[in-house]
């Protein structure tokens, strides 16, 4: 595994797993997810060095593009949620419960 | 909702699907899978209602982690085996990242525990489409891989179908009943996928089928719980008569449709030497099947005692569109002599 691959999984794994253990806020879960998007970002931008070629170095645009509108999304969902149960705290998040 | 933007996010839930059927380079297929979360999100919280919020921003957050750990496992495959192509698969890690990436996609146990929530906070018309639409794509991506590791696949299946089964016996509202008789159909598919893919098309295309009948039943007689399932003899007297057929289809039981999916799939099971696998997963469609009696039983079987205001609803004329709940249901019922059909036009 090469340094720069290490690198790039690494930063994702941590990111996933601050997704997953995130425990108060749904800010910070969009963060975490935010992170683990520009993991994946770097690695698309590193893969042109890897082939010496540039014929891929579209990718992380096209990927930055869509991350952009999920996070977006995401940040309605906040204000959204933030609107409808007065707080992004995750424990607030009970109504479906039952 | 505005009909323009109705339209636009319908075309764009078509749109993301196709996208996904139509790639073999796994950047696009997430394009697809994205588009799909981004286009069904406001269709989940047009109500702005608290609990339709709520599913949506749990649907969100773990549609969204499903679809990055899609990314990352095909970069990993991409750094490790120097290809993107779907089909072209072949180092075992991340194959399995990417199943156990599309499971929680799909809610296969144990990455379920979001869909009975999220199914509860949505409308009736928006599950439908989530539990119908929203399972074509990434199956589309589960097709066309071929996993090293034959053990993940079966344990998925088992555990969704007990998961299933287990989980729907002390619900009472038929949204949650819905999503885990969907976590158990889904883990029958996964069950043979590495065997035949062909039978997992198939037991998916009469899921499919079967959950928009009941979904469709559902509306038409505007129940979300048991209780209130027990005054449709007043709203629908011939449905109700027939949506026991429909809920017996679901859990399995022959001359109904429903019992195709399975036999086939116990017979393939069989023929692999997994007779135990099949022997459980044959038990745990028992546990399903108890649940949809007792929606039988509350709706056809008995007249309700809970009429506390004593009054049956009128029979008005509904304005619901009734020909896709009478094409399904008959797709539903009488499916099952068309075997030797389906299993010869269904070859992949």
């Amino acid at each position: 595994m090469t340094p720069v691959h290490f690198a790039f999984s690494s930063a994702f794994i941590l990111g996933l797993t601050g997704l997953a253990f995130h425990r108060t806020h749904l800010l910070s879960a969009l963060l975490c997810l935010e992170g683990m998007m520009l993991s994946l970002f770097i690695a698309l931008s590193l893969w042109t060095l890897q082939l010496d070629s540039t014929n891929f170095s579209a990718a992380p645009m096209l990927l930055l593009a869509f991350s952009a509108c999920e996070a977006s999304a995401g940040l309605a969902l906040l204000v959204a949620t933030a609107r409808t149960h007065g707080t992004d705290r995750l424990q607030s998040l009970n109504l479906l419960q039952c | 909702m505005n009909p323009y933007i109705l339209a636009t996010l319908l075309f764009g839930l078509g749109l993301g699907t196709t996208i996904t059927f139509a790639s073999s380079h796994w950047l696009l297929a997430w394009m697809g899978l994205e588009i799909n979360t981004l286009a069904i999100i406001p269709l989940m919280a047009q109500h702005h209602h608290p609990r339709a919020v709520e599913a949506t921003t749990k649907y969100f957050l773990t549609q969204a982690t499903a679809a990055a750990m899609l990314l990352f496992a095909s970069t990993t495959n991409a750094w490790l085996t120097g290809q993107w192509d779907i089909q072209q698969m072949s180092h075992p890690l991340p194959i399995t990242l990417i199943t156990l990436a599309l499971a929680l996609k799909i809610g296969l146990a144990p990455v379920h525990s979001w869909l009975p929530e999220v199914l509860q906070g949505l409308d009736l018309t928006t599950g439908l489409i989530l539990s119908t639409w929203q399972k074509l794509a990434p199956f589309a991506l589960l097709l066309q891989l071929q996993p090293a590791n034959s053990t993940i696949l079966i344990i998925l299946g088992l555990t969704s179908t007990l998961v299933g089964g287990w989980g729907g016996l002390n619900q009472t509202q038929l949204r949650k009943i819905l999503a885990y008789s969907s976590i158990a159909h889904l883990g029958w598919m996964i069950l043979v996928l590495q065997f035949s893919p062909s039978l997992t098309l198939l037991t998916l295309l009469t899921y499919l089928i079967m959950t928009s009948s009941t979904f469709l039943v559902f509306k038409l007689n505007k129940s979300t719980n048991i209780n209130m399932l027990a005054t449709s003899w007043a709203k629908a007297p011939a449905l109700t008569a027939l949506t026991p057929l429909i809920l017996l289809s679901l859990g399995g039981l022959p001359p109904l449709t429903g019992f195709m999916p399975k036999w086939l799939i116990l017979q393939e099971l069989a023929k692999q030497d997994l007779a135990p696998t099949a022997t459980l997963a044959a038990m745990s469609a028992l546990l399903s099947l108890y649940f949809y009696l007792r929606l039988s039983y509350a709706m056809a079987l008995t007249m309700s005692p809970n009429n506390l205001t004593g009054m049956t609803p009128w029979r008005l004329q509904s304005s619901q569109l009734t020909l896709p709940l009478a094409i399904s249901t008959m797709a539903t019922l009488l499916l099952l002599p068309l075997t030797p059909a389906a299993v010869a036009l269904l070859t992949l």
